[in-house]
């Protein structure tokens, strides 16, 4: 299993980007979803103290990582959350062609006192956003606004 | 002179270039960038490309605009100005930002740099716990769904009927901190739900709160910054920087979905999906506008709440009433934001995002107390150099829809400014100069360091030369609350 991202440098001089990898869309949304945690905390400081599910689908896989990470940020604000790990499933339904998350983000209420925080990320954009299926599995490119 | 582009940039004057037209496919007007030399051989390459591409939007009218603070945005240019016809022209989210209404806001006060100093570590610590900064902190004001319906529509106004502030502050904000035409009916759940909690909060980001000195040697034109209540020998003033949080980045993050459905809809084609618009006079533009407004009316809430607290620490600490220390707003200004105004061309959309509204003397928006000197606008340094108060003008009247810089403009990347330094290192050397810093993220203060930024005197110098703000008084940092 590679499930792997990078944070990018040349895209956004003002904010954050990444490149997530994995070799299956599973592992791509969970990497994915890793590099927007990890822009928030040191996810070493959080403890698994609690789990959100989520469950999305969507025709277009893009619309679906989208949403997926937008949720992360939603969650840091509307529940005060931040979290350690992420996992999820992401199957395609061959007869209507749907793409299905089913997700769970594990860890805690913000604590700045324990919690080495990082960067308040305000959105997820579209800019140079991209996610495609290359020779090495599938890779996305997302640029956060900070 | 080697540009980060292969357009042609034809030099007007010592302060603007201009991009013609048949630079690229698609532009109705020229692109003017207002830069000296230098300024202008630093600019990344995206400046050019997007406000090149802003200069194709269906509906632009004179220029696409960039100032001298300029540097690549999502689809528009961080310091961009478009002005669009209100009939035929476009609004697009992306020409206002995603933190809607980000803003400034400046504090005076009668108290001295000697009055301050052997207080300041504990001011700083009080400002640090009364005004919630970092990721996804919340403040201490708590509103059920009705009354942020109420803060969306009223905006500051909201806060001083809820005792967050004196009525006089309200004259002080830019439209009175209230803009009219907010529909709460505009705005998702989930948008309310990121920012119902968070008023009074910093953020974190180049977000900050800044103990600041007027010196008198740094005072530029004394009866102008008497006029704004800056009376130099070292007074103490309070600087806030702050936008419209979870709920602003949720508006925009919502209406770029709807407008890139709405785009194929109405026939428009973009360079760039983050430039995506809709006709301002459709029902997705004024779907948008109206949550727009909204969320610039949370910012105000927000500026107001954190003035309200900032009052509350330098009473406590002072032992004194605020009132009797003089704590007046300067004035607050919004940096990211479309609104309505007439020029020779009519009503127009205006669009700024990292561009500060600089109306000159005379204007009949501006409060009586400014009407002569011409609107105070309010930019923001870097925290380890200084930041600037100037006024409106009549050239900017004519030339920029009343629009001039915002801050010093970026350029480093966040990686390599933390790479450069560590953000407790920063914090010493800091301290060692005189500046306390309080920060939730010593990661977040290292990408904060000043040389990311580009030296702000520079930036300030091209806009006042250039005529279309003159500058008043720069102050400098002595204290500096980060995210």
């Amino acid at each position: 299993m590679t499930s792997t991202f990078r944070f990018l440098e040349d895209i956004a001089l003002a904010d954050s980007a990444f490149e997530a990898r994995g070799d299956t869309p599973s592992e791509l949304f969970t990497a994915a979803a890793q590099a927007v945690i990890e822009t928030m905390v040191d996810p070493q400081t959080v403890a698994p103290t609690l789990t959100k599910s989520i469950t999305r689908h969507d025709r277009s896989l893009e619309e679906l990582l989208f949403d997926w990470l937008a949720d992360i940020v939603y969650l840091k604000d509307a529940e005060g959350l931040v979290f350690r790990d992420a996992d999820c499933s992401v199957t395609n339904d061959r007869t209507s062609g749907e793409w299905h998350l089913q997700g769970t983000l594990t860890g805690e209420p913000i604590d700045p006192a324990r919690h080495d925080l990082r960067a308040d990320v305000k959105a997820i954009t579209k800019h140079r956003y991209e996610v495609r299926q290359g020779d090495s599995g599938w890779i996305a490119t997302v640029v956060m606004d900070i | 002179m080697q540009l980060h582009t292969q357009m042609a940039v034809n030099r007007i004057s010592d302060q603007i270039w201009e991009i013609p037209v048949t630079e690229k496919p698609g532009m109705l007007v020229p692109a003017r960038i207002y830069a000296t030399e230098k300024i202008l051989t630093s600019m990344d390459s995206g400046v050019f490309e997007q406000v090149t591409n802003v200069a194709c939007l269906p509906g632009i009218r004179r220029y696409a605009l960039c100032m001298p603070d300029g540097h690549w945005g999502y689809g528009f240019p961080i310091g961009g100005v478009a002005a669009f016809d209100r009939e035929t022209g476009v609004i697009s989210p992306g020409g206002v930002g995603y933190d809607i209404n980000c803003g400034m806001r400046l504090i005076r006060t009668d108290l001295t740099l000697a009055d301050v100093a052997p207080r300041l570590e504990r001011l700083m610590t009080e400002l640090f716990r009364r005004v919630p900064a970092g990721v996804g902190s919340k403040g201490f004001v708590r509103a059920d769904r009705r009354e942020f319906d109420e803060v969306m529509r009223k905006g500051a106004r909201w806060c001083i009927e809820r005792g967050y502030g004196w009525r006089h502050d309200l004259e002080r904000i830019e439209e009175h901190g209230c803009i009219p035409g907010a529909d709460p009916s505009k705005v998702s759940d989930y948008a309310v739900e990121r920012g119902i909690n968070q008023l009074g909060t910093l953020g974190s980001g180049n977000h900050y709160l800044e103990v600041q000195v007027a010196a008198d040697d740094r005072i530029f034109d004394k009866p102008t910054a008497a006029a704004l209540g800056i009376t130099g020998r070292d007074q103490i003033m309070v600087m806030v920087h702050c936008g419209s949080r979870g709920f602003g980045h949720q508006v925009a993050s919502d209406y770029l979905k709807v407008f890139e459905k709405a785009m194929r809809r109405y026939g428009i084609a973009v360079k760039d999906q983050q430039l995506a618009c809709a006709p301002f006079r459709s029902p997705e533009g004024q779907d948008y506008f109206a949550a727009m407004n909204c969320a610039a009316n949370s910012a105000f809430a927000n500026r107001q709440v954190i003035t309200h607290q900032i009052r509350e620490a330098f009473s406590a600490v002072f032992d004194q009433p605020a009132e009797s220390l003089g704590m007046d707003i300067v004035y607050d200004v919004a940096h990211n934001i479309a609104k309505i105004e007439r020029y020779t061309e009519g009503e127009l959309v205006v669009h700024r995002k990292g561009s500060t509204r600089a109306f000159g003397p005379g204007r009949p928006e501006l409060p009586e107390i400014y009407r002569h000197t011409g609107q105070p606008v309010i930019c923001g340094g870097s925290m380890e150099t200084g930041s600037y108060v100037l006024v409106g003008t009549d050239q900017a009247m004519q030339d920029t829809f009343g629009s001039t810089m915002h801050g010093s403009g970026r350029t480093m990347s966040r990686a390599q400014a933390k790479r450069s330094i560590r953000g407790e290192q920063l914090q010493k050397q800091m301290a060692q100069r005189g500046i306390i810093v309080k920060a939730v993220s010593m990661s977040g203060l290292a990408e904060e360091a000043g040389f990311a930024y580009k030296n702000i005197s520079d930036v300030v110098e091209t806009v006042d030369t250039a005529g279309i703000t003159k500058k008043v008084a720069e102050l400098r940092p002595i204290g500096n609350i980060k995210g």
